[in-house]
């Protein structure tokens, strides 16, 4: 299976994703069906996401009481793990949305929303053999060749205002596309490291020591705020996320359509876009290649009357210019990790109502079942999750929605989310991992979403 | 109204969510040892090479400038050191290398002579020698930023254009540590 080979997470609201009834469900699908007329969020609370997860050791591994040796559980994780591991957090907050309907007045079967969220994405992949060096050093490991690709991370704090567009077409399909501005307040991003140490055994001595070393952090929106002489305020953060950042610019696409009156296929792709960061930006690289054997201090290989000190600053000399890093304020450009859900439904269980002859279509049935695929771009490799789920409206204005979700490292993810409406006012409560909420410190990802929207609709009964 | 029913289902969420008995102080014993090493110095030589203009050197010096022992990090964390030489010699003279330990001011902290006895028909004779340093001797080492290293042809038969034989010399220097947190 596919989703056997790659480790998942993270990003994935699997269950939000078609949840019709909540407005942010349109930001993981711009071509969503729309079942509102208008809605506005309430500000700062309108989505409130947050995501961690390990997909190797967990707090509970490292740091559980259990009379064990410290070092021994951090000396076990490190085995346990491979450099593939991450570890990622994403949280999200949105500060302001709203939409509403729009088109002929007997049918508005267009939709305009927008809004403003912050987010943070951090994810860093375990560096397995920087901390085997460091645990160990080189002594045990001749001939183990060091592998600086190990270190691959990336942080990013940015805004995201956007607006999309979402048009039904007919009763059976519907599109939807938004654009978004991105505004960068903060990154940090070491994802191009390349090259090797290795501690060989030598010709001339008992050891050469090799050297091959590309490696690179590139940050914006730091140096500003580290500065001794920093003059850094909130009233800056503020314009930051105001598009006084690094900016950037993406896109959204995404549709719904409807096969069968039971099937319906949905797909959307997610955060297509780029930053330039040109501002505050200050990069650090360390390149080049150096062997070393050691030095012979009586008879310098040169022969050019060398004496050894002069032999040995020449040896300094060179080693300075590997490990120094160089520091440029080069503009450069991130992507945003692209992602990519779709899902295939099938809805059932027509809802008796003797005194209504008022379905419509899409409230017809009260059950949904269906499979979800989730996949993001990360910098190793990409994440992959598949999610069944099952969807019920529970009584008027409560609806439910239960996923089992599988990948590589988990095979009992169970969440749940609910939907209710209490008047115009809609307040939505999301969570997975169920099953590792028994030890939440032994927890490998944890994720919760919720918030409060008003919602009018004049369809309804 | 709102503010009461999130109250709740958060509560609710975070009844739910369990933890059992975990301890962030045990960071506290973070502790690691690695080791290590590098090649130090090295040599391979043939008997006329100790010859200038016909006439038998017996005594070659020469110096390097390190600060690396006085680096803060190897001040705080280096808690043993071993210098290891090989040597290999098939030359009829014994030989001695000996390597001088100086501070700043020239003053002498550490000092350690070793001999390769003699090859008495050519044949390689091989010999090893390890130099430990541990407290009062690491705390030198630790002060040290200059290393003399002298070679010494040993009294004995003297070296002519077509005196036979070589003196091979490898070693490395085996940096032990400890890292934790002190504070």
């Amino acid at each position: 299976m596919l989703a056997l080979c790659c480790v998942s997470f993270s990003q994935n609201k699997q269950i939000l994703y078609g949840f019709s009834e909540i407005p942010q469900s349109l930001i993981l699908n711009p071509g969503g069906e729309v079942n509102n007329d208008w809605y506005f969020g309430i500000p700062l609370l309108s989505h409130i996401h947050i995501n961690g997860g390990t997909s190797g050791a967990t707090i509970y591994d490292v740091f559980a009481n259990d009379g064990i040796d410290f070092n021994t559980k951090l000396q076990n994780a490190v085995n346990k793990m491979n450099s593939k591991d991450f570890f990622s957090i994403n949280q999200q907050l949105e500060i302001f949305s709203g939409g509403f309907a729009f088109g002929r007045t007997y049918e508005k079967n267009e939709y305009l929303s927008f809004g403003l969220y912050q987010e943070l994405d951090v994810i860093s992949y375990f560096p397995k053999d920087y901390a085997i060096l460091a645990l160990e050093g080189n002594q045990n490991n001749i001939n183990r060749v060091f592998n600086a690709d190990h270190f691959s991370a990336n942080a990013e704090l940015i805004s995201v205002f956007h607006v999309g567009y979402n048009k039904k077409v007919n009763k059976n399909f519907t599109y939807g596309f938004r654009g978004k501005i991105y505004s960068s307040l903060i990154n940090l991003n070491s994802t191009k490291n390349r090259g090797t140490f290795v501690t060989e055994l030598g010709d001339n001595n008992f050891y050469n020591h090799i050297f091959d070393l590309s490696l690179q952090l590139r940050t914006s929106g730091i140096v500003s705020l580290t500065e001794d002489s920093s003059e850094f305020e909130t009233k800056d953060l503020t314009k930051r996320i105001l598009f006084g950042g690094n900016l950037g610019l993406g896109f959204d696409v995404g549709f719904t359509k409807k096969i069968t009156k039971q099937w319906t296929l949905d797909a959307s792709l997610l955060d297509v876009g780029f930053i330039t960061h040109s501002k505050d930006v200050e990069n650090y690289s360390v390149q080049g290649n150096y062997n070393f054997e050691g030095i012979n201090p009586f008879f310098p290989e040169t022969e050019s009357g060398q004496t050894a000190d002069e032999y040995w600053s020449e040896i300094e000399e060179d080693f300075e210019e590997l490990f120094t890093p160089d520091t440029t304020n080069t503009t450069y450009t991130t992507w945003r990790p692209i992602k990519f859900n779709t899902s295939i439904n099938y809805a059932f269980g027509k809802k008796r109502e003797k005194d209504c002859n008022c379905i419509k279509d899409e409230s017809g049935y009260l059950n949904a079942a269906g499979l979800q695929l989730f996949a993001m771009s990360r910098p190793k490799q990409p994440q992959i999750a598949l999610t069944a789920y099952y969807y019920r409206r529970l009584f008027k204005g409560l609806s439910a929605k239960a996923i089992y979700t599988i990948d590589s490292y988990s095979f009992n993810n169970l969440g749940l989310g609910i939907s209710a409406n209490l008047g115009n006012v809609n307040f939505y409560l999301m969570a997975d991992n169920f099953l590792q909420y028994k030890n939440i410190y032994n927890a490998q990802s944890v994720s919760l979403q919720l918030g409060f929207n008003y919602i009018f609709s004049k369809n309804e009964d | 109204m709102i503010k009461n029913i999130c109250f709740i289902i958060c509560t609710s969420f975070f009844v739910l969510a369990c933890t059992e008995d975990i301890d962030f102080d045990q960071a506290r014993d973070f502790e690691i040892n690695p080791v290590i090493e590098s090649s130090l110095v090295f040599f391979n030589e043939n008997a006329n090479e100790f010859l200038i203009n016909g006439n038998e050197i017996s005594a070659f010096q020469d110096f390097v400038i390190v600060d690396i022992f006085n680096d803060q990090f190897i001040i705080d964390n280096l808690v043993k050191t071993e210098f290891k030489f090989e040597t290999v010699n098939s030359i009829n003279r014994d030989f001695e290398l000996q390597v001088d330990f100086l501070d700043n001011n020239s003053q002498l902290q550490h000092t350690f002579t070793f001999i390769q006895e003699a090859s008495t028909n050519n044949n390689d004779v091989f010999s090893s020698y390890t130099e430990t340093f541990e407290d009062v001797t690491l705390e030198a080492l630790k002060r040290t930023s200059v290393l003399i290293f002298t070679l010494r042809i040993l009294p004995g038969q003297t070296i002519n254009e077509n005196s036979l034989g070589r003196i091979e010399l490898k070693s490395l220097a085996a940096f032990y540590f400890n890292i934790r947190d002190d504070s």
